[in-house]
């Protein structure tokens, strides 16, 4: 029946209505809820998500001690060609040649945080940091190298 | 006891003892003017502070909390900003209607303003057709619109312009059959005597189920008619950049801005006052104590406190809903609100003929 | 002469000036909007002559309804920003003098009809008032042309209607 059909398209209207309104209006009432970061204010006490991804950086050990072999997988990964591996040839104590990093250079206004670097690294060499306030006032200063000077190889890291 | 009507005498008497009553006529209409544009100002100084916490709230967010304490002052930095900004008129527009819309807006907010009391006996016109007064010069606020869509020369503007023309022209029916209720149970047309037509109990409670829907479908239609979401395809951000307001820029956009709230003002004082009981206290039945206690609340306050609640209802409204769309929009006047509007209204004449309501 | 006169003048020149822009702008929405003023001048008169509700009619009627109506015509079929083309001379002086007839016969018809007085006084011009004089059927009433006028609208509204039905592709196809 049309008017059976017209009765019950109002009555569910009215009840969406109602429905939206309760919510709204519990937000309303219950300022707890408020999810809105004051960011500048609580900087220190801020808490960003697990999955939050800001740079990439190498971690070191406190010996200055990485993980990266210098196989260039993140270079390959990165599709737009953020990471460049600059490797060398370390004398070993035994006396042969042993390819090592001498500079992982990371540009940081080419990253778009991708992530696929960290999945291709074999060796888990590099991670994502959790920083975000990346603003600088000269370019050239979004270009960093990844390897702390002097830094080595972690032994028993092929 | 201090009442804005003791003053206003007060300050008549006042006037016409120093002056002849011409000159006290002149300065009576200035005074006038000039408490409107005080209240204007005030108005959408707090009305828009007030939209954008209620929003931020609703939607779990904080608001403006930065400008002066807890964000109060946010909205005179606002009117600071739009003072200053350049009023900019586009090369190819019309540039006389494009500069006069704005003031139409602005005028026809202030005539709308004449037949609303503010308080008990205090009103600045007391006018025997105050209901069909109000609903034949709203209707001029679409010329207004339409003249900044066309004179704009823009496709946004025009689009915008055209959208709310049919949306204004649609929805004034179901307001207008929606007020028809109240004046079919007071049988006046005038604002006093349906405020003390209303001492005994207020219509939405006085008039059954008739009142009720009416004054649902009235919210529906002014928040409609006021180009507010969920109906604001006038402006449709999303679509429409800004709709028929896209060009204007600085003190020609803030008077559109000014004029929507202003509207809105004005649509919940008509809906408190017509509903509710306008500056009438609230009682019950025979309850001498409670009632005197009402009582004791200067009438002002009421009027205000019922005026707010409605915004408030409607801010409400507009903060939960997503806009509509234009064939949307159109089906909800003529295929439900009308019908059910004018089924309402035969059952509130046939309340108001059997005398069925309290 | 007093406040009084002095709104009439400025209310009836008001008037005068939107309707005489209104035939001679070149832009057909400044016209619309002159002839709007016009009409807002004259319910402005009606004010002034304290008919109210005859006022408030003439707003509804012709600034809500009629010139809204006007308007969107021109928003669907003109462009923004065109000029209309200049009109002929012989066309603007024989539109200035059909004007000019009309307004010679109805001053004549004005000056020579003689108003009969009438005796009983004249009823405020209430809401109540009007309403009962327009569904009245006693011998001062209007019940009967009040009646006639709601049958023609109801016949424009059946027309409407009738032009605004489209009739299904398929019946189309059947009648070919």
């Amino acid at each position: 029946m049309f008017i059976v059909k017209y009765i019950k398209e109002v009555y569910s209207a009215i009840k969406s209505l109602l429905v939206g309104m309760k919510r709204t209006g519990y937000y309303f009432t219950h300022h707890k809820e408020i999810i809105t970061e004051e960011y500048p204010d609580n900087r220190h006490t801020m808490v960003l998500p697990d999955r939050f991804k800001g740079e990439v950086v190498m971690p070191h050990n406190e010996k200055n001690e990485h993980r990266c072999t210098g196989c260039t997988a993140c270079e390959l990964a990165c599709p737009n060609g953020t990471i460049k591996v600059i490797t060398k040839f370390d004398i070993t104590a035994e006396g042969k040649k042993k390819k090592a990093i001498d500079k992982l250079v990371y540009h940081l206004e080419l990253c778009t945080m991708c992530n696929l670097c960290i999945i291709a690294c074999p060796s888990d060499a590099i991670v994502m940091a959790q920083t975000f306030e990346h603003s600088v006032f000269d370019r050239s200063k979004l270009t960093k190298v990844l390897n702390n000077p002097d830094s080595k190889i972690m032994e028993g890291i092929e | 006891m201090w009442s804005f009507s003791n003053i206003s005498s007060s300050i008549h008497h006042w006037l016409n003892e120093s002056f002849s009553p011409t000159w006290a006529m002149i300065i009576e209409m200035v005074i006038a003017g000039v408490c409107i544009i005080g209240l204007f100002a005030t108005l959408g100084l707090v009305l828009v502070l007030m939209e954008r916490r209620v929003a931020a709230w609703m939607q779990i967010r904080l608001g403006p909390n930065r400008v002066g304490p807890k964000g109060l002052l946010q909205s005179a930095a606002d009117t600071l900003k739009l003072l200053v900004k350049e009023g900019l008129t586009p090369n190819g527009a019309d540039k006389f209607l494009f500069n006069f819309a704005p003031f139409i807006a602005m005028m026809v907010a202030m005539l709308l303003m004449a037949p609303i009391a503010f308080a008990k006996d205090f009103q600045l016109w007391d006018l025997n057709i105050g209901v069909l007064y109000i609903s034949a010069v709203s209707s001029i606020m679409v010329i207004s619109i339409l003249m900044a869509g066309w004179a704009s020369n823009n496709k946004y503007s025009l689009m915008g312009a055209m959208r709310s023309g049919a949306q204004i022209v649609s929805y004034e029916l179901s307001a207008g059959f929606s007020i028809l209720t109240i004046v079919v149970f007071t049988g006046s047309l005038n604002f006093n005597e349906i405020i003390l037509s209303q001492t005994n109990g207020w219509w939405i409670f006085k008039g059954h189920l008739p009142a009720i829907i009416s004054f649902v479908i009235f919210i529906i239609a002014v928040t409609a008619e006021t180009n507010r979401a969920p109906f604001d395809l006038a402006e449709a951000e999303s679509e429409l950049t800004a709709g028929f307001h896209t060009e204007y820029s600085g003190m020609k956009f803030a008077l559109f801005f000014l004029a929507e709230y202003i509207n809105v003002f004005i649509v919940c004082a008509i809906g408190a006052t017509l509903f509710l009981g306008g500056w009438m206290p609230f009682q019950i039945g025979n309850w001498q104590a409670f009632n005197h206690a009402m009582d004791y609340i200067p009438s002002s306050i009421w009027f205000f406190g019922k005026t707010f609640f409605l915004i408030f209802l409607i801010m409400w409204f507009r903060w939960t809903f997503p806009r509509l769309r234009i064939d949307q929009l159109l089906n909800l006047e003529w295929k439900y609100l009308l019908p059910i509007s004018m089924l309402n209204l035969l059952l509130a004449t046939a309340l108001a003929i059997l005398g069925w309501h309290f | 002469m007093n406040g009084s006169t002095i709104i009439f003048y400025l209310l009836a020149s008001f008037t005068l000036v939107s309707a005489v822009l209104a035939v001679t702008t070149r832009q057909i929405f400044r016209a619309a909007i002159f002839l709007l003023f016009t009409l807002i001048g004259v319910a402005g008169l009606y004010f002034w002559m304290q008919y109210d509700f005859i006022a408030a009619v003439q707003i509804v009627v012709y600034v809500g309804g009629i010139t809204v109506l006007i308007i969107f015509s021109i928003f669907l079929t003109q462009q923004a920003g065109d000029l209309l083309p200049k009109q002929k001379m012989s066309r603007q002086l024989f539109a200035a003098l059909a004007s000019f007839c009309g307004f010679a016969l109805i001053m004549l018809q004005v000056y020579q009809h003689t108003f009969i007085g009438n005796a009983t006084q004249a009823l405020p011009p209430t809401v109540a008032n009007i309403g009962n004089k327009m569904l009245g059927v006693d011998d001062d009433g209007y019940a009967l042309p009040f009646e006639v006028v709601s049958i023609l609208l109801l016949a424009a509204l059946v027309g409407c209607i009738v032009i605004a039905m489209r009739s299904k592709p398929e019946e189309n196809i059947i009648k070919q």
